[in-house]
C-alpha cells in the first residue's frame, strides 16, 4: 500500500472540500450585479438526458435572441442549467441552490412532475416561481401559489383526445407507460372516453424502460379493440407500434403530443404510418412566430423542433416577459404571470393563466403520420 | 398460450445472451461484474454507429464490437480490478461498479443520449407461428444464444487458454507455480465476458430494433436475474435461466399486466434462491471477515459519541441553506449506510437490497401520516418497525445461503419491493406517489427550513448510531462477529447462523426504514422514482469506503459520496463521469475504507 495516501491526508482533503463548500454558499455567487438569472432544473444527464439536450438547445436559442435584442431592459440574461437527472433527490437540493441565489428570479423545470413536486415546498416558501412547463400532473400546480405550468393538464388533454378518437370506433384500449404522466393521463382518458359512451375494453400499463412488449400487446389484441390509445413517449411509442404489428394488432392508433418528434417516425418506420395525435405546437403550421422559430431551430440544430423544444423556448420567453413586467423581483414576476391577460407566447399566442395557474386549451391541432412525415389531419 | 410461450422463448434468448457474460465472469473469477450492463449498452451503441454511420456490413460490425468490448473489458480488469485484487473482495465489486459508472457516462457522451435504429440484417421474411409474426432474425436469436454458450463453454473446457483461466481462478498460487500468468488470464476472462456482453448488446438492440445508451440498466438487471435463476457461474444455466425467465415474464405480464414485469422478474429470482437454499448445507460459505478485510474491535462509548456529535450540530451556525440541504442528504444516506454497517460490518453478510427497506420506511410513515393522521414522531418509528418486519420475513428463507449468493438474493428482495410499490396501486398510489405530507411539528414549530431539516436528519443519524454501537458491543454483537469470523466454529458452538443473520437484517432493515421515514419528512413526498436500485449500491459504497465495522465510517462515506456529485456540479456534463473516476480512485487507494482498523 505504498502508493496510498495516508488517512490524515485524505481527511485533510475532505475537510478543505467541506470548508470550500461552506465558503461558497456564504459568499454568494460571483458575477455581474446586473445579470438576471433563470434557474433551469432538468435532466441533463441520466435516462432522460435527451429531453435535457432538447431543452438546452431551445432555451439557448431564446436566450441568444434576448441577448441580441439588448437583454432584459439592458440587463444580460443568464440561464443557470443544473442537472437533476429528473430525480426528486437532486431537484430538492438544486431548488435550495436557486432560492439561495437572489439573482435567480424564476425557475424553469423540472422535467418530470415527480421531480418538480418534491421541490415545490422549497420554491413556495422562498417565493420563487417554479415554472414547470412540462408538468401536466394537476398535483403540480395544486402544490402552491408559485407553481405555474403551460403544459396542458391531463384532464383537458384527455377530453380533447376522447372527442376525436371516439369517432374512430366504440371499443377502445388504452396502453400507458407506468409513470406519473402515463398513469394520470390515461386515467383521465378512460374517464373522458366513458363519459362519451365509449367502451374501454382494455387498460394496460408497461414499464417505460422495457423493450419487449409482445406479451402486453397480445393481451390488448385479445380484447379486440377498434382503437388503441398509446400514452407513450416517442421512443417507447415507436417500439410498441412495431411490436403491435408483430402480434397482429390492427386497430386505429391514437397517441399524444409526446410522440410529436421526427425520431418517432425514424424509429417506428412503417409501423407508425396512420397514427393520429393532437399537438399544442406544429412546426409546419402557418403562424409567423412558429415558422420563424422552426426555421432558426432547424438551421442551427438540423432537426425539427418538437413539443419539448417549443415549450422550453416559450418558457424562457414567457419568463423574460414576466421578469421585466415584474420589475426584476421574485414577487413581481409571480404577480405578472398571475395577472397578465395577454402574456406573449409562441405556442398559444397571447394567453392568460387560469385560476389553476395553467393554460386552458379546448382543442389542439391534429396530426397524422403520412408517408414518413407529420401532416395535418382533418379526418374523423 | 402458444403465442405467449413462443414469444417468451424469443425474449428469453435475448436475456440468455445478456446473462452469459455475467455468469462467465462469476464462474471463472468469482466476481459479480457490475460493468456488464454498461458494456451491453456500449456494444449496442457501437453496433449502431458502425452499421448506420460507417455503413459497415452487419457481421463485420459485430466482430468489431466483439473485439472493442473485449479490449474495454481487459482495460477494466487492468485499471480497476487488478490493482485491488489483494484488497478485500468487496473492493473488487465496488471497482466494477465505478468502472460501470464511468463507461455508462462515456457511452452517453460519445453517442449522445438519443435512441437510434439498429437495422436488422436479415431479409424480411415474416414467419407466422402460433399467431405471432416473427422476422428471420427473431427466429434465429435462440440458435445464436445457444451457439454462443456452447462456444464459450468449449473454449473454457477444451482449450489451453480456457483451462488456464479456470486454473487461475480456482487456485492462483498453484497456477502461478505451473507457469501460468495469472494476471493475464484474468484479463482474458474479463475480455471474453465483456466481448459476450458487447455481442449480446448489439444482438438485443437488433431484436428490439432500437438502441440507446440508457438500455444497459434494465437489460443488465434482467441479465443478472437470468444468470441468478440459472445458477451463477454456469453457462448452460445462463441459457436455461434466460429462457425460463423469458417465459415467466411473458406469462406474468399476460396475467398481471405490463407493469408487473419487474415484480415477476425479481420474484422469480427470489423463488429460485428460496428453492436452492433449502438444499444448501447450513452455514456454508459465508462471506466472512476476509471478504471485507475486517479486524475490528468494537466498544460502545455513548458519551464519546455524543461529544463527537456536537460539532455536527453546530454546522448550521456556519453554513447556508444549500450546504445544509446537502448536509441533510448526507445524514439520511449515512443512516442508510449504518443499516449496512450492522449487516455487513457486524455479521459479515453483504446486502444489496437496502433500497427496498428504505422505501418501505418512507412509504409506511407517509401512509400513516397521510391516511391515519399520525404525527411524524409516531409514524417514523412505526415505519422502522414495518421495515424491520418485512426484512425479517424476506430474508429468513434465504438466510442459509452464504456470501455473494445471499447478496444477490438481497438485491432481488430490494428490487421486488420497489417494483411492488410501483405496482400495488390501491395502497401506494403507484407511480403518482404520495404528496402533500404534513411536515413534522416539534413543540408547535413546523420543521420545514433547510436548517431544521438538517438538524432532524443529523439527530436521527446519531440516534441510530448510538443504537448500532450499543448493539455491536452487546453479547448479540459478539455472536454476530463470531459468525462473521468463523461460521463453522460458531455453528459448532450451537449458534444458528441463519437465525442471527436474519436478526441482523431485521435490525439493519429497521434503521434503513428510519432513514426512509426521515427522507419522507424532508421531501414531504414519496414516489417510486426516488428509490432506484442504485441506492442500494450507494449505501454499500458508503459503508465500504467509510470503513466497514466502524459506525462513524458511514457518516464519512456519505459525506464523500453524496457530497461529491454536488462538489462536481461546476463540471456540468462531466459531473457523473468525474464522480465515477473519483470512486474508482477511492477504491483503488483506500479499498479498506477511511476508518478501518488495521
Amino acid at each position: 500500500m505504498s502508493a496510498a495516501p495516508s488517512r490524515s491526508q485524505f481527511l485533510g482533503a475532505l475537510g478543505s472540500m467541506a470548508l470550500a463548500g461552506c465558503a461558497a454558499s456564504q459568499g454568494g455567487r460571483a458575477g455581474s450585479k446586473e445579470a438576471v438569472r433563470f434557474g433551469v432544473s432538468g435532466p441533463f444527464s441520466g435516462d432522460d438526458a435527451n429531453y435535457g439536450r432538447v431543452w438546452r438547445a431551445a432555451m439557448d436559442l431564446a436566450s441568444n435572441e434576448i441577448a441580441r435584442d439588448g437583454g432584459l431592459r439592458g440587463r444580460p440574461l443568464e440561464l443557470v442549467y443544473e442537472d437533476t437527472q429528473s430525480n426528486p433527490r437532486q431537484s430538492l437540493v438544486v431548488a435550495q441552490q436557486f432560492v439561495d441565489d437572489p439573482s435567480v428570479l424564476i425557475e424553469l423545470g423540472d422535467f418530470s412532475s415527480a421531480a418538480s413536486i418534491a421541490a415545490s415546498p422549497v420554491y413556495e416558501r422562498a417565493g420563487l416561481v417554479q415554472f414547470g412547463f412540462t408538468n401536466s400532473d394537476p398535483k403540480f400546480t395544486a402544490g402552491g401559489n408559485y407553481m405555474f405550468s403551460t403544459a396542458t393538464s391531463v384532464r383537458q388533454d384527455a377530453s380533447i383526445i376522447a372527442h376525436r378518437s371516439s369517432r374512430l370506433g366504440r371499443r377502445h384500449a388504452v396502453l400507458f407507460q407506468d409513470t406519473v404522466w402515463g398513469k394520470s393521463a390515461s386515467g383521465a382518458y378512460v374517464e373522458a372516453a366513458r363519459s362519451l359512451g365509449v367502451d374501454v375494453v382494455a387498460t394496460q400499463s408497461y414499464l417505460a424502460d422495457a423493450k419487449d412488449f409482445h406479451a402486453v400487446l397480445g393481451t390488448v389484441r385479445a380484447a379486440n379493440p377498434d382503437v388503441v390509445v398509446y400514452y407513450s413517449y416517442y421512443t417507447d411509442g415507436a417500439l410498441l407500434l412495431q411490436q403491435a404489428r408483430d402480434v397482429g394488432l390492427t386497430a386505429h392508433s391514437v397517441t399524444t403530443g409526446a410522440c410529436y418528434n421526427q425520431q418517432f417516425i425514424t424509429l417506428g418506420g412503417d409501423a407508425v404510418e396512420g397514427i393520429v395525435l393532437p399537438v399544442e405546437f406544429f412546426a409546419g403550421e402557418g403562424r409567423q412566430a412558429v415558422r420563424a422559430f422552426a426555421r432558426v431551430y432547424e438551421a442551427r440544430y438540423s432537426e425539427t423542433p418538437d413539443l419539448f423544444a417549443a415549450f422550453a423556448y416559450d418558457a424562457v420567453r414567457i419568463a423574460a416577459w414576466a421578469v421585466e413586467r415584474g420589475d426584476f423581483t421574485r414577487d413581481g414576476t409571480r404577480a405578472a404571470l398571475a395577472r397578465g391577460m395577454t402574456i406573449p407566447s409562441m405556442v398559444d399566442g397571447p394567453f392568460r393563466f387560469g385560476p389553476d395557474r395553467r393554460v386552458a386549451r379546448t382543442d389542439e391541432t391534429w396530426l397524422v403520420v403520412k408517408n414518413g412525415t407529420f401532416a395535418l389531419w382533418n379526418g374523423a | 398460450m402458444g403465442e405467449t410461450l413462443l414469444s417468451g422463448l424469443v425474449t428469453g434468448s435475448v436475456l440468455a445472451l445478456a446473462a452469459l457474460g455475467i455468469s462467465l465472469i462469476f464462474g471463472v473469477a468469482d466476481i459479480a461484474n457490475f460493468a456488464q450492463g454498461p458494456l451491453l449498452a456500449f456494444g449496442a451503441m457501437l453496433g449502431w454507429w458502425l452499421t448506420a454511420q460507417m455503413h459497415l456490413p452487419y457481421t463485420l460490425a459485430l466482430v468489431t464490437v466483439a473485439v472493442t468490448t473485449a479490449l474495454i473489458g481487459a482495460l477494466i480488469e487492468r485499471v480497476a480490478v487488478r490493482p485491488v485484487m489483494a484488497a478485500p473482495r468487496i473492493a473488487i465489486l465496488l471497482a466494477t461498479v465505478a468502472a460501470g459508472i464511468v463507461l455508462d457516462r462515456i457511452t452517453q457522451i460519445i453517442f449522445s443520449p438519443e435512441t437510434r435504429v439498429l437495422a436488422d440484417p436479415f431479409p424480411h421474411i415474416a414467419l407466422t407461428i402460433a399467431g405471432l409474426h416473427l422476422g428471420a432474425f427473431d427466429a434465429a436469436i435462440p440458435a445464436i444464444a445457444a451457439t454462443a454458450a456452447l462456444l464459450a463453454g468449449l473454449f473454457l473446457a477444451k482449450t489451453s487458454f480456457g483451462r488456464a483461466i479456470r486454473a487461475s481462478a480456482q487456485d492462483p498460487d498453484a497456477a502461478r507455480q505451473m507457469g501460468i500468468d495469472v494476471g493475464s488470464m484474468q484479463s482474458l476472462a474479463f475480455a471474453l465476458a465483456s466481448s459476450l456482453a458487447g455481442i449480446a448488446g448489439m444482438l438485443a438492440g437488433t431484436y428490439y430494433r432500437n438502441v440507446e445508451p440508457a438500455m444497459g440498466t434494465s437489460l443488465g438487471m434482467e441479465g443478472f436475474a437470468a444468470a441468478a435463476i440459472g445458477g451463477l457461474g454456469s453457462l448452460g444455466g445462463a441459457v436455461a435461466g434466460g429462457l425460463l425467465l423469458g417465459v415467466v415474464q411473458n406469462v406474468g405480464v399476460t396475467l398481471f399486466g405490463g407493469a408487473a414485469l419487474q415484480v415477476v422478474t425479481f420474484a422469480a429470482v427470489l423463488i429460485a434462491f428460496w428453492l436452492r437454499s433449502r438444499h444448501a448445507p447450513p452455514a456454508a460459505g459465508a462471506a466472512g471477515a476476509g471478504f471485507f478485510g475486517l479486524r475490528a474491535h468494537v466498544s460502545s462509548r455513548p458519551l464519546a459519541t455524543i461529544a463527537l456529535a456536537a460539532p455536527a450540530f453546530c454546522i448550521p451556525l456556519f453554513c447556508g441553506p444549500y450546504v445544509l440541504r446537502v448536509g441533510s442528504e448526507v445524514a439520511i444516506y449515512a443512516t442508510l449506510g449504518l443499516s449496512l454497517t450492522l449487516v455487513a460490518g457486524t455479521c459479515g453478510t453483504i446486502s444489496l437490497g437496502q433500497v427496498g427497506l428504505f422505501a418501505i420506511g418512507a412509504y409506511a410513515s407517509a401512509l400513516l401520516e397521510k391516511d391515519l393522521g399520525w404525527t411524524f414522531w409516531c409514524a417514523a418509528p412505526a415505519g422502522a418497525v414495518v421495515a424491520a418486519l418485512i426484512a425479517a420475513l424476506a430474508v429468513a428463507p434465504v438466510a442459509r445461503l452464504g456470501g455473494q449468493e445471499l447478496a444477490i438474493a438481497t438485491f432481488a428482495i430490494g428490487a421486488t419491493i420497489v417494483a411492488l410499490i410501483l405496482d400495488l396501486d390501491p395502497l401506494t398510489n403507484g407511480p403518482l406517489g404520495i404528496s402533500g405530507l404534513p411536515p413534522p411539528v416539534l413543540f408547535g414549530h413546523a420543521i420545514v427550513s433547510a436548517r431544521d431539516d438538517y438538524l432532524l436528519a443529523i439527530a436521527a443519524f446519531f440516534v441510530c448510531l448510538l443504537f448500532v454501537e450499543r448493539l455491536q458491543s452487546s453479547p448479540l454483537g459478539l455472536t454476530w462477529r463470531a459468525i462473521r469470523d468463523d461460521v463453522v466454529a460458531a455453528a459448532a458452538s450451537g449458534i444458528s447462523p441463519a437465525a442471527y443473520k436474519t436478526l441482523a437484517f431485521a435490525l439493519g432493515g429497521g434503521i434503513a426504514g428510519a432513514a426512509g421515514s426521515v427522507l419522507a419528512a424532508q421531501y414531504l413526498y414519496v414516489s417510486p422514482d426516488i428509490f432506484d436500485s442504485n441506492l442500494s449500491v450507494l449505501a454499500l459504497t458508503i459503508v465500504v469506503l467509510g470503513g466497514m465495522g466502524n459506525a462513524w465510517g458511514a457518516l464519512l462515506g456519505a459525506a464523500v459520496l453524496v457530497g461529491a456529485p454536488e462538489v462536481f456540479r461546476p463540471l456540468h456534463d462531466y459531473r457523473i463521469l468525474a464522480y465515477g473516476i473519483a470512486l474508482l480512485l477511492l477504491v483503488r487507494f483506500r479499498p479498506q475504507g477511511f476508518l478501518a482498523y488495521r
